[in-house]
């Protein structure tokens, strides 16, 4: 964890780690025999679901709850599924999980399904959407979002993650290749790559503009980006989508143009798992890989009271479970031992202005807690700008108090969203 | 497989590791120069002092704590900094009830009843020595309290002699060197100019305190000073007498930095620190009061919720581009 330094008169200084020079080789973890994966659809008890406990599953089989289904998700091996049910995130949004035994020996002998990829996005949002890195085919096929730029993020958007530079690092010509396709199935005219400042990648792009982020937390958020380098202002509540521009991970880039290749989807996904102490360690494995596995791996224990934290230390999330499974989005994995782990309290906002000096989005976080505090939402967003935030955790991490910011602006979205939803 | 109760909570994971008892600890720290100085100019009654105001503000929070049912909270040492600030404004020659009446007025009106830390709208230490001062003025004249003691300099209180003398006697008694120095009659914790000073240095290093305050706050005395002083040179003081006498000092790097009571905003800060620091030369030199000090910060605090307001556009704001 960085602490603060003894001399605090500038602000203090988050950088993002930077992958090294030679990186060694990934580290593979064995197919697990049983494999969860998530499928953003709710089960809804009353109708007949077309996937059921017991059914077969191929690898590479498109899976979904309904003839009407807009979501799915994709078998990564051949087995049987042996069990589905609710999940219920931090949020208590529902989706649905499913359980696949995975038969070893048919997964190892069989090779995926191919799929009908025509050069238009359709087809690729068709079976595309949950491979590696996530591509986000669903915003680019959209008939109601008018996208003009696409933005490969080379450089990871959360601290400690290194995924993304490792894929930039060892797949650049799969990076290129990638563009181009997306190029061709979108037929968005502008495409832009953001590379770490101080990552030595000398490549040459053709026809793809490179911005070089700074290595300074948050520079790397999706609203820097558009501010620094497309000087674009993301309005207040918006969502990149939203003025035209999307953001694509280098490994979804690199897996969309494996899929092209091939005509089939590929499943190993590659993250950043840091242990206990802060060790990085690279991993490549299956999607649907329970994260038990991955540590076990690496000999790191799991203890009552740790906390196994998704996405990174600023922005991420912690998961009650050490099964959940490795997602096509999770570009870093962290094991927190429970006596490193920051507390919060319930203290009152004492005004020492940390907060909003920090803020990159200018939000008066002060003022907004104390709204936040009482439930005052409306006035929240009218007079105190929560819809500006954008979301890097940084207010929380640096409050003299040890308010849980963070949680109480994404606690505020919420509630403004089904507040205004009820209207 | 074994099944761990795992921790849940929201991001950020990580924390700077600063808290509330390390940066009113910091602030205690960085007023010992000026204590300790104090402390050897007028010996063991402002030691008696300083642990009586520390000590009963402590326990004031402790009552009232317990008495509303709350969580016992005097652990932050928020409470220990108004005692201590409070402390070293006073005299080392105030009653012991004084002293306790007056943590009482600064802990329990001046921060508990508006709901505890983060809440007060008034630093809580210029609220009690308010009260204070207006109720038991005799005991705040400085040359009267130190009537029994030798001193090796002129024991006059710089800014009652200002009042009382005029400029021409003030300037041939009080060398700019000794000001600094300390050597001069006053409160415990206010006469070490220079002290004071490396307190303040250390608190804006280390991000406790935040250093547009103190900064527009000695600006604020040095331009108004200098104003009145070149307009009027046979009645107005120049600016560094006023820098180094009473409060001033002590109100620059403690009291106006208060963090619930000033702005957080940048041009805020500036405005606040400014405006308090012309109040006070404009009550030493115009008003009826010998320092203005305390009574000058209080009103900034008043208006300090209006002049917060002026801060930057959030991002996105007002952008209609979609």
């Amino acid at each position: 964890m960085i602490k603060r330094s003894f001399f605090t008169l500038s602000q203090p200084r988050l950088n993002y780690d930077l992958v090294e020079p030679d990186p060694k080789e990934l580290e593979s973890i064995p197919i697990p025999p049983n494999l969860i994966l998530l499928l953003n659809e709710p089960i809804d008890s009353t109708r007949q679901a077309l996937i059921k406990k017991g059914d077969a599953v191929e690898k590479g089989e498109k899976l979904c709850l309904y003839n009407d289904s807009t979501e799915y998700t994709i078998s990564p091996v051949t087995g049987t599924l042996t069990n589905l049910d609710i999940y219920l995130d931090d949020f208590g949004n529902t989706s649905t999980y499913l359980v696949i035994k995975n038969d070893q020996s048919q997964t190892t002998k069989t090779d995926s399904a191919t799929y009908d990829l025509k050069d238009d996005i359709a087809s690729a949002d068709q079976y595309l959407r949950t491979l590696p890195g996530a591509p986000p085919l669903k915003i680019l096929a959209s008939d109601d979002i008018k996208i003009n730029t696409i933005v490969i993020t080379c450089a990871d958007t959360d601290l400690l993650s290194t995924t993304n530079q490792y894929v930039t690092f060892k797949f650049l010509d799969e990076i290129k290749e990638g563009a181009k396709i997306l190029k061709k199935i979108t037929k968005v005219p502008k495409l832009c790559i953001t590379i770490p400042e101080d990552l030595n990648i000398k490549e040459r792009f053709d026809s793809i503009k490179v911005f070089k982020t700074a290595l300074k937390y948050p520079s790397n958020l999706p609203a820097m980006v558009l501010k620094d380098h497309l000087s674009m202002i993301l309005p207040a509540g918006k969502k990149p989508e939203d003025i035209g521009v999307c953001f694509i991970s280098a490994e979804a880039v690199v897996s969309l143009a494996k899929a092209y290749k091939t005509k089939s989807a590929d499943f190993e996904k590659i993250l950043t798992v840091i242990g206990k102490k802060g060790t990085q360690y690279r991993v490549k494995a299956t999607i649907g890989t329970p994260l038990h596995k991955i540590f076990k791996a690496f000999g790191i224990f799991v203890n009552d009271q740790d906390r196994i934290v998704i996405g990174g230390p600023m922005m991420g999330f912690s998961t009650y479970t050490h099964l959940h499974p490795v997602q096509p989005d999770m570009d870093t994995v962290m094991i927190q031992d429970r006596d490193i782990i920051p507390e919060v309290s319930d203290y009152p906002c004492v005004n020492c202005g940390k907060c909003l000096r920090i803020c990159p989005a200018n939000v008066p976080v002060n003022l907004l807690v104390r709204y936040l505090e009482a439930d005052l939402y409306e006035e929240a967003a009218d007079k105190y700008d929560i819809a500006s935030c954008i979301e890097c955790g940084l207010c929380a991490y640096v409050c003299t108090a040890k308010i849980p910011l963070f949680q109480y602006i994404r606690i505020g979205k919420h509630e403004l969203l089904k507040l205004r939803a009820e209207v | 497989m074994n099944n761990n109760k795992l921790t849940v909570s929201h991001a950020p994971f990580w924390h700077d590791g600063d808290s509330l008892f390390k940066m009113n600890l910091n602030i205690m720290i960085a007023t010992l120069p000026a204590i300790i100085f104090g402390i050897i100019q007028f010996g063991a009654p402002a030691v008696g002092v300083l642990a009586l105001s520390l000590s009963s503000a402590m326990v004031w929070e402790l009552i009232l704590n317990v008495t509303s049912k709350k969580k016992i909270t005097i652990g932050d040492l928020d409470s220990a900094v108004i005692g201590l600030v409070f402390g070293m404004m006073l005299p080392a020659t105030s009653p012991w009830w004084l002293v306790i009446t007056g943590t009482f007025v600064a802990v329990v009106i001046g921060k508990m009843i508006f709901g505890g830390i983060g809440a007060n709208p008034f630093n809580p230490a210029l609220v009690g020595m308010a009260f204070l001062m207006l109720s038991w003025k005799v005991f705040f004249d400085f040359d009267a309290a130190y009537v029994n003691y030798e001193f090796s300099f002129t024991a006059l209180a710089p800014l009652a002699a200002l009042k009382l003398q005029g400029v021409n006697a003030v300037t041939d008694f009080f060398p700019l060197g000794d000001l600094i120095m300390g050597k001069q009659v006053g409160a415990i914790g206010s006469t070490f100019g220079l002290g004071l000073i490396i307190g303040g240095i250390y608190l804006i290093l280390r991000g406790y305190i935040r250093w547009e305050i103190p900064v527009s706050f000695i600006a604020g005395i040095i331009v108004t000073a200098l104003c009145f002083s070149m307009a009027n040179p046979d009645t107005y003081a120049g600016p560094m007498l006023h820098l180094f006498s009473g409060y001033t000092l002590l109100g620059a790097f403690s009291l106006a930095t208060e963090n619930s009571s000033s702005p957080a905003n940048r041009i805020p800060m500036f405005i606040y620190g400014f405006s308090a620091a012309a109040m006070i030369i404009l009550m030493r030199n115009i008003g009826i009061y010998a320092d203005g000090t305390v009574l000058a910060i209080l009103l900034l605090n008043l208006v300090n919720p209006l002049i917060d307001k002026i801060r930057p556009k959030a991002l996105g704001k007002g952008v209609n581009n979609a």
